[in-house]
């Protein structure tokens, strides 16, 4: 699992604290992390995430722009949109770039494992 | 509920400071016991149940009975009992005032009968009441003449005082609100919502409350003012007003859209538009919310 690089991309500190907390604990420690869309197109870049969680709103660039940037850089690329509440608009308009799956804050666990398991079983 | 509204009526009446008022609450809130806590107690859920119920709460402006019915945890009956437990009485607060020496048993028992013919507070179902009450103490607020879009700015600060409650603790008091040409600020982080009309939106407290605020929110004890504090602020303040614009587009298809939160220290915040503060005094100290309507 060492090798799975995963990337976290969100404003809040405390929104990637808690989703860290939670991989960890699914047993995958290997973290690029992002605070706004910028940051997160060219880590992609840099270090091709097996699985990347974006957030939506965002500084700079937003999520759904930052998803358009990596899908057009790679088209295979796994994004997990995380969404707020009252962004109903913006995680249609990310789905519509090609995110594969959402997941919603306050996180729950067994959602991220769900997610996980969806993305890395039978790898 | 009742002590919010009690503590706002003995403010405006002069009876008591903001100062003596704080302390009351400290009293008080060593006592102060949350819904959740109650129903794991009770063995009517698990943790675990009454955790899922706090993670939906984030979703749906509802309260915590109602979903925990909804998800088949509580039956009405439960919840019917468990508020009669929750409720903290008003007369907890006087009893502290006269324990106190600020009040005498008989200035207490003239107030409330004068609190509950003003608030018309009759023996009715306990569930209806909490909601009521709400839109009560939003009535005896004082609310400046030149507010614009009244209604709007209710709806606003009902979900507010919901989401305090739901999330901080409900062992708090609104002042009254008071209007500005521009706020000086402590610790800042604000929020702007716009479409079909634009607000600018933030919380301002000391780095004290911010501990403790934060504390409360994310259900971790926070020992200094720290990055995650700040980030706690700003996941509030982004829940509310995210709340607030699922209730605008389901009640009203009113659109509105949330920008990133930003953070600030000892800033002024200032728009074209006067800003409205309200000053909201929780036993660890007093958060100040501030709102200023930029479009209509």
């Amino acid at each position: 699992m060492e090798n799975i690089k995963i990337l976290i991309c969100d404003d809040s500190v405390l929104a990637r604290k808690q989703l860290k907390d939670i991989i960890k604990k699914c047993g995958y420690d290997n973290f690029i992390e992002a605070s706004n869309g910028q940051e997160a197109f060219d880590l992609y870049k840099e270090h091709q995430p097996d699985l990347s969680f974006l957030d939506i709103v965002m500084p700079v660039k937003d999520g759904v722009e930052a998803i358009r940037d990596i899908r057009g850089f790679d088209s295979k690329a796994y994004i997990v949109v995380v969404s707020s509440v009252g962004t109903q608009t913006q995680l249609k308009n990310a789905i519509l770039e090609g995110a594969r799956d959402f997941v919603q804050k306050p996180f729950s666990s067994s959602a991220i494992a769900e997610i996980l398991k969806g993305r890395f079983e039978g790898r | 509920m009742h002590t919010q509204f009690f503590g706002n009526f003995l403010l405006n009446k002069g009876i008591i400071t903001p100062e003596q008022l704080i302390e009351a609450l400290k009293v008080q809130s060593s006592t102060h016991k949350k819904f959740g806590t109650l129903a794991i107690h009770s063995g009517y859920m698990s943790a675990s149940e009454v955790a899922d119920v706090y993670i939906t709460q984030t979703h749906y402006d509802k309260r915590f009975g109602e979903l925990a019915v909804e998800l088949g945890y509580l039956t009405e009956e439960q919840v019917d009992k468990l508020l009669t437990i929750q409720l903290p009485n008003y007369m907890l607060l006087g009893q502290i005032l006269v324990d106190h020496k600020i009040l005498t048993h008989i200035e207490l028992e003239n107030l409330i009968t004068e609190y509950k013919s003003e608030y018309e507070i009759y023996e009715l179902d306990l569930m209806e009441e909490q909601k009521t009450m709400v839109d009560k103490l939003l009535a005896h607020l004082y609310l400046p003449e030149d507010l614009p879009d009244t209604q709007n700015i209710i709806s606003y600060l009902t979900l507010l005082f919901n989401n305090l409650v739901r999330f901080i603790g409900e062992d708090f008091t609104p002042l009254n609100l008071m209007t500005l040409p521009e706020v000086p600020t402590n610790f800042c982080v604000s929020q702007v919502v716009d479409g079909a009309f634009s607000f600018l939106s933030a919380l301002d407290m000391d780095h004290e409350a911010a501990i403790a605020f934060a504390s409360r929110y994310v259900d971790e004890e926070f020992e200094e003012f720290d990055e995650y504090v700040s980030a706690s602020m700003e996941d509030f303040l982004n829940l509310h007003n995210g709340l607030f614009s699922v209730n605008m587009s389901n009640d009203y298809t009113v659109e509105l859209h949330l920008q990133p939160p930003e953070a600030h220290e000892n800033t002024v915040l200032s728009t074209e538009a006067p800003s409205y503060l309200l000053p909201v005094i929780y036993s660890f100290g007093t958060i100040n919310f501030i709102f200023s309507v930029t479009s209509e």
